[in-house]
């Protein structure tokens, strides 16, 4: 009899010894389960989602959670916005991007896995062209920042950095100020580039334009419209130069061809003498009838071959003449060697 | 049996099996041991095996290098053409097993000129031969049907009557090659071999005018070492020609312009289509056969874009003229 | 406890597993959705994977490892698989009780007995590795046909899941559609429906993963059998037999399940699991005559090269079969597709679909993208498939390499294949009407289409001038359908050639843009012409990876008028469009 009890209780004991194992592997599973990391999957199904739910004319999907740093995994849903519903976002800076051309911007939050204080939150602004976000980029560049080295344009502040690559405007904007975190921002701003400009080079052609001496390094800007006020200057490039203890800005924008530059050349000179400038006379041949004194300040502008361009505001008239002829020598050179 | 014996044998019987399960959880455990692929198959699955096609050219010699004959015989021509560079026993030694490669791209009759003449083929065989050779083959890939097109071009028959052995193209004889500093010859399986043991390589070519690449000579002859879907290589067919040129090294090649399909190349059809040229070449500079056999064709080097690149890849001349060409004529 | 109470709780627990692998499939971050839950473990775990993979590939795949715990437990246990773990075992379990309950006692036995067919799944086992056997020569994996957990995992996943879920979406973010999805259900149901003529028949007769255990489970150092000689014949024993193994005589060990329904049912406690041969006489190997394994082999190694013999292999090559990104070369491919259906599961557009038999009988179930079904194509922006993929038929490739970034920037994009305008269908092409959803729609880049703008003359186009105003001019026609022009596509074109975008028309005039006025008016009594501006698309093959999303939104909605073709795919050497391409080495 107590065999059977014996044999009973083997019996008992082995089957709850097979649901003790079903229990470790459920366990097992759980934890697996408990992974809510996608990225090796590549998609974002909310995106996904989107596009099924969206009427068929549907953009590129952006994939930001591929381009999470290392330790880093994604904090909230990635969000898309277009140019009509941007202000949700921004709120007033919204103009600032709709009227240089903005497509798309993409924006999602990272956190580190080890420490919950460690944020970033990323922006790509899809600006259409390498010009627009060029633009957007330097016309809100603030001042006195430090460069952001291994990347064409880029700079950082003590917790954010901002960058163009290719078409887009991008930035990155820590939760604080911690070393860990810019470091990993930089990865970030790395792999986007990677992803987004692979085997681009972001350049701006009409960068080399100006004539390099003194100038402010990191100062060219570009107003892809309304340049200085004046709807009729569009595509135009600012840079700053020192010379002396005085900073003069010089201008210039490439045109379709002659006629039409010297016609915007003329046209911002008329809307100087009309908006309270005066004619100034000058000794230097070139620049003549094309110095405007505004309230003060020395205004030139000029057309020389596809080119207009010019000096903005500057204090002191012959500073300004001198750096004008420069402006007008090199960019004709430019403009011979376009024809040839 | 006593429950104890029965016992025992049950014991035993169950170590037998013990030992078979321990021994078999033994070999799946080393099988999955040794079998185990982590990382799982990559983007070009298993790396072909690439070969090299060996080298059969000889020592230069100057003044040697090209012969131009001309005369209306093939046999004398060809024979001239041989002595004027030292004779086969330079080319040949005794106890050498020699492939001639052949045009034989079509399954078109001797007299259409569309393929090599088949007696000229059998004349270089024997005197191969004659050389002391211990076995020639006569081999090509061609575009046709590669039975009908030894069949039908006669050289099947020709190669076997003077004592060669015609080599087929078969799936197994192909093996891939890259061929080093090739754009477009990577990981492409070439007709390989036939070539594998030889020790000398000769080509034969008609000269032909060609559709697609302006003419077809020495160099385009070896077009027919490749294999594979080859066609796709038309989208660039002066690299292509100018990189077989860099593949193959032959000992010699012979182009033969006794009678050159000077229009509607490469296949020809009509006999109008061929013009009577009376001049073979013989030439251990394949580039600079033909940049002279150009000639035969009313073409300049000039109208030919893989000549140059050839010669940039260092694959031989064009400036035959540099080479000291030995000129001779048979009435 | 019980012993079958453990296994009746094992196969409620393997079965609610496996359903749940089966509703987590959709790839999000939520508790139901795909996260990490190691969906693939059956398929992982079943030894006829890895087997047929080991005589495909010679390597053993990653994670199909696990297959080893479930070898070396059957060599140990014996046949434990069928009636503790497998999903499809269970279900035919079930489906035979229920059909069995009412029965008597005699009608059950009656049913349970042992019966030679039971020999086929063994000979179905043989065809299947043999066919496997010589991949030097020509070798192919087709035990996904028959394989009870890939079949399982498609039925349910493509069939029965989609089915269920379709009125409430719960378990995917919209309706899926599987092509040819009605076989899959009616083999399954058929199979499910046969346990009503014999209980388990599926696993009796034709499973080729349990004629593998059968196989391995011969060493087995505990059995079920008679601890006893004296036993009254009562035959309870074999009242619930699940595999037909007759425990009551001579027990066929190959058979046998584990179910241990026998041990219960009998009143004497005569059957046990012990480590001796069964009182009554066992025998371990299973019924297999010469010539049927003979035959079974032959036919096996046979059955490759005759399926070949239609090149589709070769120059044959179907190429309406596109495959999703990461697949091998279409031979390697065939070696380890097991036809499971998780990357058609997983795919989160749902244009992944089961093959039919007009690629090949091979293609039977394998993975190949209809563009028309589903969201939108292969998003440019996803790998879902290669990660679902548990035997590395489709390789679990980053999405660096599916774009050709980084490291694989020489190498390029992944091609699947190559669109192709159907310029008899395209409208812009054949129908004058413009249109460019295609080029919109290309997710690339730079996009791989581009267009190129053409002026048409519209039918019944050609118009006479009766008097020309300011902006507009009015024709001496009266029949013109009132701002059918006036889309911004229609164009005005006088006879001097001046061409003027329309703003409006009514029947009987033309308006043009007032900043945009003609400089020579177009005089009384001359003709202008109305022209439609066309953007033709034209692909770039040097960019077009074959993603299909153009295939989906064109508007030709029966046959596309732009369509992928498997042509120019980078995972194939001999089916390159372009010279250029370099396969990686």
């Amino acid at each position: 009899m107590s065999s059977v009890r014996r044999k009973k209780q083997l019996e008992s004991a082995i089957s709850i010894f097979i649901l003790a194992v079903l229990a470790i592997i459920a366990a097992a599973i759980l934890q697996k389960g408990f992974n809510t990391d996608i990225t090796r999957f590549g998609i974002d199904t909310a995106a996904i989602q989107k596009t099924q739910t969206q009427d068929s004319k549907s953009d590129v999907v952006f994939e930001l959670a591929i381009m999470v740093p290392a330790g880093f995994e994604t904090l909230s849903a990635a969000e898309t916005y277009t140019a009509e519903n941007l202000y949700e976002k921004i709120n007033g800076k919204a103009p600032l991007y709709t009227e240089s051309g903005f497509k798309k911007l993409f924006t999602r939050r990272f956190v580190s896995k080890q420490n919950e204080n460690l944020v970033m939150e990323l922006f790509i602004y899809d600006m259409d062209t390498v010009k627009n976000a060029f633009s957007v980029y330097s016309t809100q560049k603030r001042p006195d920042v430090d460069a952001l080295p291994g990347f064409a344009f880029a700079y950082r502040t003590t917790n954010a950095l901002y960058l163009v690559s290719d078409k887009y405007y991008i930035e990155i904007v820590g939760f604080s100020e911690a070393q860990e975190l810019f470091e990993a921002m930089v990865e970030t701003a790395e792999k986007i580039t990677g992803e987004l400009a692979a085997g681009k080079v972001t350049e701006i052609a009409e960068m080399t334009l100006f004539p390099p001496e003194n100038i402010v390094p990191d100062s060219i800007k570009l107003y892809v419209a309304n340049a200085f006020g004046f709807e009729g200057l569009t595509d135009t490039f600012t840079c700053r130069y020192k010379l002396g203890d005085e900073t003069v800005t010089a201008f210039l924008s490439r045109r379709e061809n002659p006629e039409d530059a010297r016609s915007a050349a003329d046209a911002y000179y008329n809307f100087l003498l009309s908006n309270g400038g005066t004619a100034k006379s000058t000794a230097v041949k070139i620049l003549e009838g094309r110095v405007v004194d505004f309230y003060g300040t020395t205004e030139i502008v000029f057309a020389t071959g596809p080119f207009v361009g010019g000096i903005h505001e500057a204090d002191n008239q012959k500073t300004a003449e001198d750096l004008a002829v420069k402006l007008i020598n090199k960019l004709s050179e430019t403009a011979k060697a376009g024809e040839k | 049996m006593t429950e104890k014996t029965t016992e025992k044998f049950g014991r035993r019987q169950f170590l037998a099996r013990a030992g078979k399960a321990t021994a078999s959880i033994a070999a799946a455990g080393t099988a999955s041991y040794l079998l185990y692929d982590p990382a799982g198959p990559t983007a070009a699955g298993k790396p072909e095996e690439l070969v090299t096609l060996p080298d059969f050219s000889i020592p230069h010699r100057p003044g040697q290098t090209i012969s131009i004959v001309k005369g209306t015989n093939r046999i004398e021509t060809v024979n001239k053409a041989i002595e004027l560079l030292g004779g086969l026993k330079r080319f040949v030694k005794p106890g050498e097993t020699v492939a001639i490669k052949p045009n034989v791209a079509f399954a078109s009759p001797p007299m259409l000129g569309a393929t090599a003449n088949p007696e000229l083929i059998a004349e270089v065989v024997r005197l191969c031969y004659g050389s002391g050779a211990k076995k020639v083959y006569v081999t090509d890939n061609p575009i046709n049907d590669p039975l009908s097109c030894f069949t039908l071009s006669g050289i099947g028959k020709a190669a076997e009557a003077a004592g060669a052995e015609v080599i087929l193209p078969k799936n197994h004889l192909f093996k891939h090659t890259t061929l080093e500093g090739g754009k477009l010859i990577r990981n492409w399986p070439i007709f390989f071999r036939p070539f594998e043991k030889i020790d000398k390589l000769i080509g034969i070519a008609p000269v032909k005018d060609h559709h697609r690449s302006g003419a077809s000579m020495s160099m385009k002859n070896w077009y027919g070492l490749l294999g594979g879907r080859r066609n796709i290589f038309h989208q660039d067919i002066n690299t292509i020609i100018a990189e077989l040129a860099m593949m193959a090294k032959p000992t010699l090649v012979i182009l033969d312009g006794t009678e050159v399909m000077a229009t509607n190349g490469p296949t020809g059809g009509s006999l109008s289509d061929l013009r009577r040229a009376n001049t073979l070449i013989a030439s251990t500079d394949m580039v600079a056969a033909d940049s002279y056999g150009c000639g035969l064709l009313d073409l300049k080097v000039s109208d030919l874009p893989y000549l140059t690149k050839a010669q940039q890849a260092g694959a031989g001349t064009t400036n035959y003229e540099s080479l000291k060409p030995v000129f001779a004529a048979i009435d | 406890m019980k012993i079958v109470t453990a296994r009746r709780i094992s196969q409620v627990f393997f079965f609610a597993l496996f359903v749940w692998f089966c509703i987590v499939g959709t790839v999000g971050d939520k508790f139901w959705q795909l996260r990490h839950w190691p969906v693939n473990w059956f398929l992982q775990l079943d030894p006829l994977v890895a087997i047929g993979t080991i005589l495909t590939t010679h390597t053993l795949y990653a994670s199909l490892l696990w297959a080893l715990a479930t070898v070396i437990l059957t060599l140990i246990l014996g046949r434990f698989f069928c009636s503790w773990v497998c999903p499809f075992g269970s279900l035919h379990h079930f489906t035979g009780f229920l059909g069995n309950r009412k029965k008597s006692a005699a009608q059950k036995i009656r049913l349970n007995r042992y019966r030679w067919p039971q020999c086929i799944k063994y000979l179905i086992l043989i065809f299947f590795l043999a066919a496997a056997a010589f991949p030097s020569l020509a070798a192919t994996l087709q035990t996904g046909l028959l394989d009870p957990i890939p079949l399982v995992t498609r039925s349910f996943n493509l069939v029965l899941l989609p089915l269920a879920d379709s009125p409430v979406n719960l378990a995917s973010a919209g309706e899926r559609f599987y092509e040819g999805a009605w076989l899959i259900l009616a083999i399954f149901f058929t199979a499910v429906l046969l346990n009503l003529v014999i209980p388990r028949f599926y696993c009796r007769f034709i499973c080729p993963l349990g004629a593998l255990f059968g196989l391995l489970g011969r060493f087995a150092l505990w059995r079920i059998g008679k601890n006893q000689t004296e036993c009254s014949d009562c035959k309870l024993c074999e009242t619930h037999c699940e595999g037909g193994c007759e425990p009551a005589a001579n027990i066929k060990i190959s058979e046998c399940v584990l179910c241990f329904n026998c041990r219960e049912d009998c009143k004497d406690e005569i059957i046990s699991y012990q480590s001796r041969p069964s009182l009554a006489g066992e025998t371990a190997n299973p019924d297999v005559s010469r010539r049927g394994f003979v035959l079974s082999l032959a036919g096996g190694i046979l059955a490759v090269p005759a399926v070949r013999l239609s090149n589709k292999l070769g120059s044959n090559w179907h190429y309406r079969a596109i495959r999703p990104p990461g697949a091998l070369a279409e031979e390697e491919f065939l070696k380890r597709c097991i036809k499971c259906g998780q990357c058609m599961r997983t795919c989160p557009t749902n244009v992944i679909q089961p093959g039919g038999i007009e690629g090949g009988l091979e293609n039977l179930w394998t993975p190949v993208l209809n563009n028309r079904i589903g969201s939108s194509g292969c998003q440019l922006n996803c790998v879902a498939c290669g990660q679902a993929c548990p035997t590395s038929a489709i390789r679990p490739i980053t999405l660096s390499e599916k774009k050709g970034l980084g490291e694989f920037a020489d190498a390029g994009p992944i091609k699947i294949g190559t669109a192709f305008v159907d310029r008899n269908r395209c409208l812009p092409w054949a129908m004058d009407k413009p249109c460019i959803v295609c080029e919109e729609n290309c997710p690339l880049s730079p996009k791989a289409i581009y267009t190129q703008v053409v002026f048409n003359t519209v039918r019944d186009g050609v118009l006479t001038v009766k008097k020309t105003t300011d902006k507009l001019i009015e024709t001496v026609e009266e029949n013109i359908a009132p701002d059918k022009f006036a889309t911004g596509d229609y164009y005005c074109v006088t006879e001097t050639g001046e061409r003027r975008k329309i703003t409006a028309n009514t029947e009987n005039s033309i308006e043009i843009s007032p900043d945009n006025q003609f400089e020579k008016i177009p005089a009384a009594g001359g003709k202008i012409e109305i022209q439609v501006r066309l953007q033709r698309p034209f692909i770039d093959i040097e960019k077009c990876i074959g993603c299909g999303v153009c295939e989906h939104e064109c508007p030709v909605s029966g046959r596309k008028a732009i369509r992928i073709s498997a042509e120019g795919e980078t995972r194939s050497a001999n089916r390159r469009l372009l010279l250029t391409w370099r396969p990686v080495i």
